[in-house]
């Protein structure tokens, strides 16, 4: 039963909270107050104030990740949102069963673990024994068997591909179930009055799924600046750093040179960006409600 | 470590990083128990008994042999010293070389973790943790035990770290079991098909070689980038198979960190000689895309005809009777070149070794891992001991036997080289980096080993 204070109804939720507090609050604080130190991972931390924040933003490895992770958007956001919308319209327009079995193939990969699909990738990528190469050479197309994750023009793009098949499914049926939350007189209107496919979609279809569009953009924004299990599992940031993401960039310099201070100021950049771009998105795009 | 180079480097250099990852057992008393009133008997007459102090006692062991045949070998030596110490229990947990580095450090800050644990000689490793007192000295045991005569000081000197942080002198942290060494394999059927019926001696036959190979359409070297270690180890091997013994010094002072430049016109040679076999098509096509595993699958299988890594490929390249092992050839005029090896992680006593008779058993414990008992089972099971092997007692590989020629070889001429990576924390990276930008054009082998001696000269002015 709830009770008129709040302290009353604590206890309902303090077994979760302390969970939360325990697994997420502690860490996140504990970041941020590692981003002020200087911390090997044993012996006490030593406070450097903002030293890792003024090294970080003269640190020409960070930029580079930085500017792999935008690049990563086009592969995480752009692509699969596109695919995703052009795909959920088609497949919506088919035969129910047809439908079904569609959108079963295209969701699957999001069912995988990413992590899962990396090692796969890399497998397929694989110049020699995988069967992307083995296909062009026996089509004739020798020339274009390239050494996919090794090649500096080719790795970001070809991790990127990964995450755009991986996210397309996923935006489908998102906004396949946003096509079906859309009036359908508005489509016999817009049928009664000649109105083109190109128009219905433009003037109809788009507009009404701006609060699926939105949603979209908020977690594909997300798991991309997030993006760090697919390049660890397919390239572990190479050749060179071609493919280096923030995230890590983060993990190798707290895990592998026990550089926990500056790699605590790493992630909380990258919280500030998430937090930054998703509250572009919410600014630019309309809520539920206001497209009630 | 057997399977890596245990630099200091991020990603295992030729295992996968994706196969047993921990897994404890326990073997002793525990193991011996029995079920029924057999044990009940048993266990009530054990306990009436007074008990010595090395009888109650448990050693936790962390070690990196997660391959499952050094897996076996280490378990049926765990077993041979618990025979040989009745009531001791040992609680073992094997870690892949990435999980063991990764959680050994923090563990140890936390006041938990073993008592026993293979550790990385670097900079990372076993420098910061003796620093922290998390590792105890050795030396005790090893003038107890005698185990400067059962390996070069040259050897022991990879465990040894200064008070004030100097790697290579001061009190000996650990002691390793097995060593390693980056030599050129070859196989011999792949080389008389091509009309070649001997080896390469020299730097310039290894040319002429190539050449040779590159006409009759077979693939000169074998090699995968993908992870960047095949092409450090090429690096290296090449660049110290130009350094003779006698002038061996120099590179000492540099991974020592006692200082000196990277930017030699050995080092700008050899990062050239790499990049012209690069460019010059000598290397497998596509080899950016694979990784050494990979690559050493395909040389087994008869693909290519040399292939530049370390003796932790052994036990798989048993598998082609035509492929043997040697030293890299050095150029003409250089006597006793340097080969690039080592030791590999090293057995240490930590500071969870509270009490002296914990301490002792851990030293009795380090002393079977590097006995000739325990050497002739990793020999037989095709792993290259550390220590001499008395070879007459055991039947080893053939190829086993070419590395042991070899290793034998260098130890006598004091011509055992290093992994340049233990230069600094970031030096495996960096390498790794340039290298593969070196291989892909990108930079000049000016512009390489000036990167290298940056990242250098930037942790020596470091305070440490």
């Amino acid at each position: 039963m709830l009770h008129t204070n709040t302290f009353g109804n604590l206890k309902y939720v303090l077994p979760a909270l302390l969970v939360y507090t325990a697994f997420v609050l502690l860490p996140i604080m504990a970041s941020i107050v590692l981003g002020f130190t200087e911390w090997g991972g044993i012996g006490m931390p030593k406070f450097v104030g903002f030293a890792n924040y003024v090294a970080l933003f003269s640190d020409p490895m960070f930029f580079k990740a930085l500017r792999n992770t935008a690049v990563l958007m086009v592969f995480y956001v752009a692509l699969p949102l596109c695919i995703g919308l052009a795909l959920a319209v088609a497949i919506s327009n088919i035969r129910p069963g047809e439908r079904m079995a569609l959108r079963m193939l295209y969701f699957m990969p999001y069912v995988m673990p990413s992590a899962v699909l990396g090692i796969i990738w890399r497998w397929l990528y694989n110049p020699i024994f995988g069967p992307l190469n083995q296909v062009l050479r026996a089509v004739g197309l020798g020339a274009l068997a390239l050494p996919w994750l090794g090649d500096f023009n080719f790795a970001l793009p070809a991790v990127g591909m990964v995450a755009t098949w991986y996210y397309l499914g996923f935006c489908m049926a998102i906004f396949m179930a946003g096509l079906q939350r859309i009036d359908a007189s508005l489509f016999e209107a817009a049928a009664l009055e000649g109105a083109s496919g190109r128009q219905t979609f433009r003037y109809i279809t788009l507009p009404s799924l701006l609060p699926e569009i939105r949603i979209v953009l908020l977690l594909t924004v997300i798991a991309s600046i997030k993006s760090y299990d697919l390049v660890f599992t397919m390239t572990r940031g190479g050749p060179a750093n071609e493919t280096l993401v923030a995230n890590l960039y983060m993990y190798q310099l707290g895990f592998e040179l026990n550089r926990y201070g500056y790699a605590s100021a790493v992630a909380v950049i990258g919280a500030i960006f998430i937090l930054v771009v998703n509250g572009i998105v919410h600014r630019v795009l309309p809520t539920d409600g206001d497209n009630a | 470590m057997a399977q890596d180079h245990k630099s200091n480097q991020p990603g295992k250099a030729n295992k996968g990083e994706y196969e047993v990852t921990d897994m404890t057992m326990k073997f002793g008393f525990q193991r011996a128990k029995k079920r029924g009133a057999g044990s009940l008997m048993a266990a009530a007459l054990f306990l009436a008994l007074p008990l010595s102090p090395a009888l109650a006692q448990t050693l936790t062991t962390w070690d990196d042999y997660t391959a499952p045949l050094q897996t076996e070998v280490i378990t049926k030596l765990n077993e041979k010293f618990l025979a040989d110490h009745p009531g001791v229990t040992i609680e073992r947990t094997g870690r892949s070389y990435d999980d063991l580095i990764l959680t050994l450090k923090l563990t140890l800050a936390s006041g938990e973790g073993p008592i026993i644990s293979k550790a990385n000689q670097g900079a990372q490793e076993m420098g910061a943790m003796a620093k922290q007192k998390q590792l105890l000295p050795v030396d005790e045991y090893i003038a107890k035990y005698g185990w400067d005569k059962l390996q070069s000081d040259g050897l022991l000197a990879r465990d040894r770290w200064s008070d004030k942080g100097e790697f290579g002198v001061g009190a000996t942290y650990g002691i390793s079991t097995l060593g390693e060494m980056v030599g050129l394999y070859y196989n011999a059927k792949v080389l008389k098909d091509a009309g070649i019926d001997n080896p390469p001696a020299t730097l310039e036959e290894l040319a002429q070689d190539i050449a040779t190979l590159k006409a009759k359409g077979t693939v000169p070297f074998m090699i995968g980038t993908a992870k960047g270690n095949m092409s450090l180890h090429m690096f290296a091997a090449v660049s110290q198979a130009t350094i003779g013994a006698a002038d061996r010094q120099a590179y000492d002072d540099l991974v020592y960190g006692h200082g000196g430049s990277w930017n030699t016109a050995t080092n700008v040679a050899a990062a050239k000689q790499v990049q012209d076999w690069a460019a010059g098509g000598d290397f497998l096509d596509g080899y950016q895309g694979i990784a050494e595993d990979d690559a050493v699958q395909l040389f087994v299988s008869g693909k290519g005809a040399f292939l530049i890594s370390g003796t932790w490929h052994l036990g798989e390249m048993t598998g082609n009777p035509d492929i043997h092992f040697m030293g890299v050839p050095g150029g003409s005029g250089v006597k006793d070149s340097l080969v690039v090896g080592g030791v590999d992680l090293a057995w240490t006593i930590t500071a969870n070794a509270k009490d002296k008779a914990t301490q002792d058993l851990a030293g009795e414990y380090l002393n079977y891992m590097v006995s000739d008992e325990a050497a002739a089972a990793w020999a037989t099971a095709g792993y290259l001991p550390a220590a001499a092997l008395k070879a007459d007692t055991v039947k080893v590989p053939a190829l086993l036997g070419d590395a042991l020629a070899v290793w034998n070889t260098a130890n006598a001429a004091n011509s055992l080289g290093h992994y340049p990576d233990w230069a600094s924390p970031t030096m495996y990276k960096t390498m790794t980096d340039n290298l593969a930008i070196l291989l892909a054009g990108g930079e000049t082998p000016e512009a390489f080993v000036a990167a290298i001696d940056q990242d250098y000269q930037a942790y020596m002015a470091a305070p440490k």
